[in-house]
């Protein structure tokens, strides 16, 4: 017989794996979104290509490719064998530069959705350029970025389960072997649940977030 | 003595010619209105006095700093020679000569997630170095000045456009500028709200403060300001004191101009 109890304890016990993906992609993947999002702005020609065609590059092609490029790449290019202490860097690697391109994007889109009368007004006023982002442009940007990264973050939680493709027992990993072992769907959907949870509690936090913005429109 | 000079101002855009030597100048305590149709290019004028565009070729001179020389038909800006935005807005010297002056947008331009009181302090503080205490005293002042004392808490969002104008207004005044210019002030405004504006300036004329207004008001140009400058397809057409120039032009170009507004 099949103790629900016992699936959601089971399942529970891959979450760590998740929550570990999760957390240190967001907090690799966000400042280093903000650093690629400058040189994907250059006015230097050659500078904007490359970091435009390196964005292009990873929202491109499938993360759960690039997954599998980061961990068996070092063996195959360099013929170095890191074996499975590689797994995990290669796994928060993979999904932080991945994310970091999709975050580039969204903090390009806010600095550059910001009226030019505000940097005129910055010059006048005889602000420096780092005084003028830092100051002026920053914190409105940040306010204009928030429902879409609040997108990216969902979708990261979801996500997390793609790190199965380098045989990482991540929370949906577990919930399939059991499903397998004991024949039986009930574990995909008590990971179903959680993930909706988590999600649930990201969009909250967020709606929080969004809010105390609110003071100025 | 001379607060602003320029001289032989060019400026194109694609090729296409916006200014073609224009030249005028401010002495401490004036009040000038430039006037003329839109496109006449009296916003790239201003635009170029303050440092938002950079000039192909001309003189300015702000008190008795040369900012702008010609050489070889070319404009060679103060601590550099290269010609863009980009530098102009890298410039070093550039920072310390903006504290002479100050310019007024027809959009107002507040920065949206401050309040009031720290729109109209920051660049005292963080800009120009100053202390924080004198600031804020200086800054209530002229807020109360513009009977916003009690809105010093409030953010842009929550203000009329005519306030938020007098805040921009405080904003300009608190850097101690030397001149103040602006774009047409009023033109974002309704009429009540624009009569609120223009009361304001004529309070700062009448302190003699040295102002620099480019308008379509033209009722406010003829009282308020001492000099009016005509432009017209990118040259001054026209120029000479306030009064007689809009009620007695001398130019044909003027008087069609003028016309417009009586009809």
């Amino acid at each position: 017989m099949i103790n629900l109890n016992s699936i959601i304890i089971q399942v529970l016990g891959g979450a760590g794996a998740s929550l570990l993906i999760f957390f240190s992609t967001l907090v690799i993947s966000l400042p280093l979104g903000l650093l690629m999002a400058f040189p994907r702005m250059s006015k230097i020609k050659p500078i904007n290509y490359i970091f435009g065609f390196v964005i292009s590059l990873l929202r491109g092609t499938p993360l759960m490719l690039q997954l599998i490029v980061w961990y068996y790449g070092p063996y195959y290019i360099f013929g170095a064998t890191l074996g499975l202490s590689w797994r995990v860097p290669a796994i928060i690697i993979g999904f932080s530069i991945n994310y970091a391109a999709y975050f580039a994007e969204i903090f390009r889109s806010g600095i550059q959705s910001i009226p030019v009368g505000q940097y005129e007004a910055a010059s006048v006023l005889g602000y420096s350029r780092t005084q003028t982002f830092f100051k002026i442009v920053f914190p409105q940007m940040l306010k204009r970025v928030i429902p879409p990264v609040t997108n990216e973050i969902i979708t990261l939680v979801k996500d997390t389960s793609l790190a199965f493709v380098i045989t990482y027992s991540e929370m949906f990993t577990v919930a399939k072997q059991i499903a397998a072992a004991k024949t039986t769907i009930v574990p995909l959907f008590v990971a179903g649940s959680f993930y909706y949870i988590f999600n649930y509690l990201v969009a909250f936090v967020m709606e929080k977030v969004e809010k105390a913005f609110n003071y100025y429109k | 003595m001379k607060i602003f000079e320029i001289k032989n101002c060019k400026k194109c855009f694609n090729g296409i010619k916006v200014l073609d030597d224009v030249s005028f100048s401010v002495e401490e305590g004036e009040v000038v209105a430039i006037i003329g149709s839109s496109g006449s290019g009296k916003t790239t004028l201003l635009r170029i006095c303050t440092f938002l565009e950079y000039m192909d070729n001309g003189e300015m001179t702000y008190l008795s700093d040369k900012i702008v020389s010609s050489v070889n038909d070319k404009a060679v800006y103060i601590g550099q020679n290269t010609l863009s935005l980009d530098a102009l807005n890298k410039n070093k010297e550039l920072t310390r000569i903006k504290s002479y002056f100050g310019l007024v947008f027809q959009n107002f331009n507040l920065f949206p997630h401050w309040t009031v009181l720290k729109n109209v302090m920051d660049a005292a503080v963080s800009v120009q170095k100053r202390d924080k205490d004198e600031v804020k005293e200086k800054a209530m002042f002229y807020l109360k000045k513009m009977g916003l004392e009690n809105k010093s808490a409030s953010y842009p969002c929550e203000l009329s456009g005519g306030q938020q104008q007098r805040v921009a207004i405080a904003r300009a005044l608190c850097l101690e500028p030397k001149i103040i210019f602006f774009d047409e002030p009023t033109s974002a405004l309704d009429p009540e709200l624009t009569s609120e504006i223009l009361k304001v300036i004529k309070e700062l004329a009448k302190e003699k403060r040295t102002m620099v207004i480019v308008t379509h008001e033209m009722n406010f140009a003829r009282d308020v300001a001492d000099r009016v400058v005509f432009v017209d397809n990118g040259v001054v057409v026209e120029e000479g004191d306030a009064y007689e120039l809009i009620t007695n032009p001398q130019k044909e170009r003027t008087k069609r101009f003028l016309q417009k507004y009586n009809e």
